[in-house]
Order: structure tokens, then C-alpha cells, then sequence
């Protein structure tokens, strides 16, 4: 078990650097001149070809790309100092994954106050998943083949094949700008420390949209699963002792049904964590998805480049613990 | 989750379903040997809602296809014209930016069926026409480049077994864990500052939408085919066509690919919904097709002026949902119909 995570962990670590450099890489060949805009934003779009070459000598693009990402790498885990224009040095700690072009801050900070708004949704709204999906599954299981199990099957089929961002759209538009729903009134995100009902009512439409749209495929999982495991002989055996049919349901069924389900969240979860884009451009929330989206557009690359990397290694550390719990829900699988 | 190969190997399934045998063949009643497909086309054929979703595919591809033709006859183009001739820009005036003639505030105008945007007064119809091949376009390359890699990649790691198969498969992995919006993302500003000048703007974009799709969407059908691939490799047809000297090429191609219909025809039609939403998506993210007419661009534009012209948020959003959700529910009645479990 122990060498098995330890495994995973070194194979994690190798694709984690292979995507840095891809990343790395991407924006050092990528951009026609990947100084313009740090050069257009310092010098108020009267950018001269010699400053130009002073922001190029700075950010190391006059050097070979192996050693400027060996600096990049030396700073992600000791830190390094950071030069823009002439004079201005800045010292960027470990780990510093650069500074932003635009509001000359290190990127990791940035991201730092980003990071509870986007958990915040993605926590949200992946625990309206589970609280909805799987009792709704279990019921239409139960009730299998019958006019009610049909009706909710293929409406929630209908719905989860409409794309989510128009699903959020939708809600947003109609239960906000059209219904003019006061608990709904103002979305965004809400330091929790500061006023936590704030907090609670700016996020609440966001997380509805999400788990209503999400709870559909877990509903769809949840009665596939359960559907299986109620076929299973010892349902069978523990109904004929003669055991009450929610406990045959409950204790003895649901246990077994829901490890291919968890299996699925956990790996869901971890792309939630990685950036609810969508749902933040949509319910203005001010997390990691709507800073990327707005680093696209003013050419911040390097927030570009360090929304991506997180957003890979949470998907990656996310999927090894999920093989780790695998394993101890169900006994069955042994990892090697 | 796909059908067990009945291929040309096996004798052929047995149809138990004589009756919906196409009437017009001359077979008749008798009991015919089918191909899997022929058995998935007859048992579609019988499911109406399949039937009605086709129907509704197809007329978007026909929308897509004769767009031009379609403009022509509506008297419409993605010409622009000069704001103020069809927008109110008379300050005095109550409705400044919006349509003069049309909706929201005027009567139904013949000359521009769907409205007019405000603010640029781009003709409505003729944005959705073009928006639906835009889409109908980049999802169609990318489902054919995707699942040409795809199916080219799970062959190969299949069948060769071996260094080859764990390195095709940590590749696939690699990509898996790529965020796919993360990555689109990080790769539109790049393709934005390079081409962002030229002419050929829009084709590049257009272009490099395909190249994201296809790089972020093949690893799905590698995985199944390879899958599928692995198991189908010790069967006994396969074993005596490499004892009778076949080379591997033809193996490949003549042997295991027709036994691949199945999992293949589930891909793509499960595929294509998804990169039309994918497509729309960015667009309407302000990093997918930005230079010329998008349904996700348009829902974009629209949502500021959803309280007083809502027609101009519907138009492209039923346009978007009707394809995506016409396109999924056909997608899981071919995986139904290919699926012998679900026989009805």
C-alpha cells in the first residue's frame, strides 16, 4: 500500500514536470513576442524597441529556453529575485511561479485569494451531487421499471444532455435578472469570514445550478449500481432472514453500491477543485476560473501558465487519492 | 458496454427480429445473416425517438450545408452595415441601440426574420445560419481527426502489447490529466497574438478550434479501442490469421478493425454533442471563434440585453441545445441499439 502511493506519487510528480515544461514551452515559442505585453503595460502602450529589449533581457528571453527553465523551476522551489524594467527588482518566494504582467504581484499570491472562492463552489456544489443524486437514485431504483422510475430516467436523461453552462445560464438569467428572486440577488463570492450569510446567499444560486445539473449523472449512476447490487444473491440471502427492506436497501445494498459512484465523484471533484470556469465567468464569481479567463484576455501569461498547472495537479494528486480510497471502500482491489 | 464482436468471423447473429428486415430486400422472411450494423440500423429505425432526433440532426446539417442558398432566399448576409441605419441612435429617442424595425419594439419585420442585434445590427438570421455551420464544421473535424488518432493509437497499443502499449498508454494517461478548459485556454491567447493581424485570421481560428478538440478528445476512443483491442488479440481468428502468415497491417485493418464497428460508431456519435457544446462553449468564453458567426459568441452578446430583448438570447441558445440534445439522444440510441443487453 505504502510503496504503491509512494508509486504514484513519483509517476504524479514526473507528468506534473512533463506538463510544466509543455506549458513552459508553449509560451516561450508560442507568442510572436512574448515581452509586448509586460512592455505595452509598463510603459502605458508607448513601448520602444529598446525598452522592449530591456523587458526581453529580463525576463531571460534572450537566454536559452533549458536554462530560463531551470530559473522558473530553482524558483518554484527556492524562490528567486525578479526583474522588471531597469531598477525594479522584486523578490518572489518559494513557490514562485512568476509575477503577473499586469498587476506586478506574485502569481502564487494572487492565486491564494482566488483559491477559497473556487472551493468554496466546487465543495458546494460537488456535496449537492451526492446529497441529491444518490437518494433520488436509490429511489428510482427501488421502484424500478415503474411510471415514476421511466419519467425521472429520461428527464434527467434530457436534462444532462443539454451543455451546463446553458443550463447556469438560464438559471441565472431567469431567477436573477427576471424573477428578481431577492435571496439571489447578488451572486459572488464572499469572504466566509467576514459575513457568512453573505457568503451563503452569493453562492447558493451557484451551487443550486451545479448540483441540479450534476445530480442528474449521479442519479443515473447511483440506480445504475444500485439496480446491479440488488440482483446480487446476498440481497437475496439478507432478504430472506426476513431483515426490513430499507435495511436490506441501506445497510446492505447502498454500501456496495456506492464504490464505483465515489469512484467517479472523487475523480469529478478533482476537476471541479481545478477550476469552476463557467460557473464563475456566469454567477461572477471571483475565483481561479474567471482569473484565468481574464489573464487570456489582457495576455497575463504567466497567470495563464500557473492556472494550468494547478488545475493539473489538482487533477493529478486528485486521482491518486481516489485509487487510495478505492481501495479501502472496497476490499476486493489490491494495489500493487 | 459494447456489443461482443459478430463479426464476419462469427457466423453471424441470428436474427430474431425477421420482421423489420428492410421490406424492400428480398430476403423476405427468411432468416437472414446480419451484420451488427445492419441489426443496429434496423433496431434505430424501429426507435422514435431516434427517428425524430435524426430528423432534427439533419436539418441542421441541411441549414449548415446550404447556408448560403438560405441566406440568399431570406434576403439576408453577415454584411455589416452602419449601425445607425437599422438601430435607434436618435438620443431623443427611447430604445437608443436597439432595432428600429423588428423586436423587441416593433412589429415582425419580413426583411430580418429573426430581428436584428443591437448595438452592431448584424442581421440575427443570418448569424444563426452561419453560427450552425461554424459548429456543424469544427465539430465534424474534430470528431473525424479525434477519432481517426484515437482509433489509430488504441490499435496500435492493443495489438503491439509491450514497451509500445505502456508507452501509448502513459500518453493517453498524460493527456487525461490535462484540464481540457485549462488547456484551451492557455493555448487561445497564443494563437491569438500569432495570427491575431492576418487575413487569414478566421481560418486559423476556425482551424486551431479543430486542433484543440481533436488533441483534448481522442484519448477516450484510444482507451476503448485499445480496450477492446486487448481482448479481441487472443481470439482464435486472429491467432490463425497470424499463423497463416497475414501481415500485421492487414491483421489490423482487415481483421480487428471490422469487429471495432461497434465501440467506434458509439464514440463518434457520443463525440460529436460533446464538441459542438465544447465549441459553443468557448465561444461563448470569448476564446473559441471570435471572427466570424458563433452560436456561443452570439448567447455572449446577448445576455445584457436579456431583459428587454430576450428573442436575441433564445435564438442561438435553442440553436445550441436542440443540436447538443438531439445529437446526445441519438448517440445513446445507437449505443442502445449496438448493445445486445438492452434487446427489446
Amino acid at each position: 500500500m505504502f510503496a504503491y502511493v509512494v508509486k504514484r506519487l513519483l509517476s504524479g510528480v514526473v507528468v506534473l514536470f512533463l506538463i510544466s515544461m509543455s506549458v513552459f514551452l508553449l509560451f516561450w515559442y508560442g507568442p510572436s513576442e512574448p515581452a509586448q505585453t509586460i512592455c505595452d503595460n509598463d510603459t502605458s502602450n508607448r513601448c520602444t524597441p529598446a525598452r522592449l529589449e530591456v523587458f526581453r533581457e529580463n525576463l531571460g528571453f534572450n537566454n536559452a529556453w533549458y536554462e530560463e527553465y531551470g530559473t522558473f523551476m530553482k524558483g518554484v522551489v527556492a524562490g528567486r529575485e525578479i526583474q522588471f524594467g531597469s531598477t525594479t527588482k522584486f523578490q518572489c518566494d518559494a513557490p514562485c511561479l512568476g509575477y503577473s504582467y499586469r498587476t506586478k504581484a506574485p502569481v502564487f499570491e494572487e492565486m491564494k485569494t482566488r483559491m477559497p472562492a473556487t472551493f468554496s463552489v466546487a465543495i458546494g456544489g460537488a456535496f449537492l451531487y451526492l446529497a441529491l443524486g444518490i437518494p433520488i437514485g436509490v429511489a428510482a431504483a427501488r421502484r424500478r421499471g415503474t411510471l415514476a422510475d421511466k419519467a425521472l430516467v429520461s428527464s434527467f436523461l434530457v436534462i444532462s444532455s443539454i451543455p451546463y453552462y446553458l443550463f447556469a445560464l438560464l438559471t441565472w438569467l431567469f431567477l436573477t435578472i427576471s424573477w428578481e428572486i431577492p435571496l439571489f440577488a447578488e451572486t459572488g463570492y464572499f469572504p466566509i469570514t467576514e459575513n457568512p450569510a453573505k457568503w451563503f446567499s452569493g453562492m447558493l444560486l451557484a451551487w443550486l445550478a451545479l448540483g441540479a445539473f450534476g445530480c442528474t449523472q449521479y442519479t443515473r449512476y447511483a440506480r445504475g449500481s444500485m439496480v446491479e447490487v440488488l440482483n446480487e444473491d446476498y440481497i437475496r440471502t439478507a432478504k430472506s432472514k426476513g431483515l426490513t427492506s430499507n435495511s436490506v436497501v441501506y445497510r446492505h445494498g447502498l454500501r456496495a453500491a456506492l464504490v464505483p459512484v465515489i469512484t467517479i465523484f472523487g475523480i469529478e471533484f478533482g476537476t471541479l477543485l481545478a477550476g469552476t470556469i463557467f460557473t464563475e465567468r456566469i454567477f461572477d464569481i471571483d475565483g481561479i476560473g474567471l482569473w484565468a479567463l481574464q489573464a487570456v484576455s489582457q495576455r497575463d501569461l504567466p497567470v495563464v501558465s500557473a492556472t494550468a498547472l494547478f488545475g493539473a495537479a489538482v487533477l493529478i494528486i486528485s486521482n491518486i487519492v481516489v485509487d487510495v480510497v478505492y481501495s479501502i471502500l472496497d476490499p476486493r482491489v489490491r494495489l500493487s | 458496454m459494447s456489443a461482443p464482436a459478430t463479426g464476419p468471423e462469427t457466423l453471424g447473429s441470428l436474427s430474431d427480429e425477421a420482421e423489420v428486415t428492410d421490406p424492400n430486400s428480398k430476403q423476405g422472411k427468411e432468416i437472414a445473416g446480419k451484420s451488427p450494423m445492419q441489426i443496429a440500423f434496423a433496431r434505430l429505425r424501429k426507435d422514435k425517438i431516434a427517428v425524430v432526433c435524426a430528423i432534427v440532426v439533419l436539418f441542421f446539417i441541411l441549414v449548415a450545408i446550404f447556408a448560403d442558398l438560405i441566406a440568399k432566399a431570406f434576403g439576408v448576409s453577415l454584411d455589416t452595415v452602419s449601425a445607425c441605419e437599422v438601430l435607434e441612435c436618435n438620443f431623443a429617442e427611447p430604445g437608443v441601440g436597439y432595432p428600429k424595425t423588428g423586436p423587441p419594439f416593433h412589429e415582425f419585420d419580413p426583411e430580418h426574420p429573426f430581428g436584428i442585434a443591437p448595438r452592431t445590427g448584424a442581421d440575427n438570421l443570418a448569424h444563426w445560419i452561419y453560427g450552425c455551420r461554424t459548429s456543424l464544421i469544427i465539430a465534424g473535424a474534430a470528431t473525424l481527426f479525434a477519432s481517426v488518432v484515437g482509433i489509430v493509437v488504441g490499435l496500435v497499443a492493443g495489438f503491439a502489447g509491450g514497451v509500445v502499449d505502456r508507452i501509448l498508454s502513459f500518453i493517453i494517461d498524460f493527456f487525461l490529466t490535462i484540464p481540457f478548459l485549462l488547456a484551451a485556454l492557455t493555448i487561445a491567447p497564443i494563437i491569438i497574438d500569432r495570427f491575431g493581424t492576418s487575413d487569414s485570421y478566421e481560418t486559423v481560428q476556425i482551424a486551431s478550434l479543430i486542433g484543440i478538440l481533436s488533441l483534448f478528445g481522442w484519448m477516450t476512443v484510444a482507451r476503448l479501442i485499445r480496450g477492446e483491442v486487448l481482448s479481441l488479440r487472443e481470439r482464435e481468428f486472429i491467432h490463425a490469421a497470424r499463423v497463416l502468415g497475414m501481415p500485421t497491417r492487414r491483421i489490423l485493418f482487415r481483421e480487428l478493425l471490422p469487429n471495432l464497428t461497434a465501440p467506434i460508431v458509439i464514440s463518434i456519435s457520443l463525440m460529436l454533442p460533446a464538441f459542438v457544446a465544447a465549441e459553443a462553449g468557448l465561444a461563448f468564453l470569448g476564446i473559441g471563434v471570435t471572427g466570424s458567426a458563433s452560436w456561443g459568441q452570439t448567447i455572449a452578446n446577448a445576455v445584457p440585453y436579456w431583459s428587454n430583448y430576450p428573442l436575441y438570447l433564445w435564438e442561438p441558445l435553442i440553436g445550441v441545445v436542440a443540436l447538443v440534445l438531439a445529437l446526445n439522444l441519438l448517440g445513446d440510441a445507437v449505443r442502445d441499439a449496438f448493445d445486445p443487453k438492452t434487446r427489446r
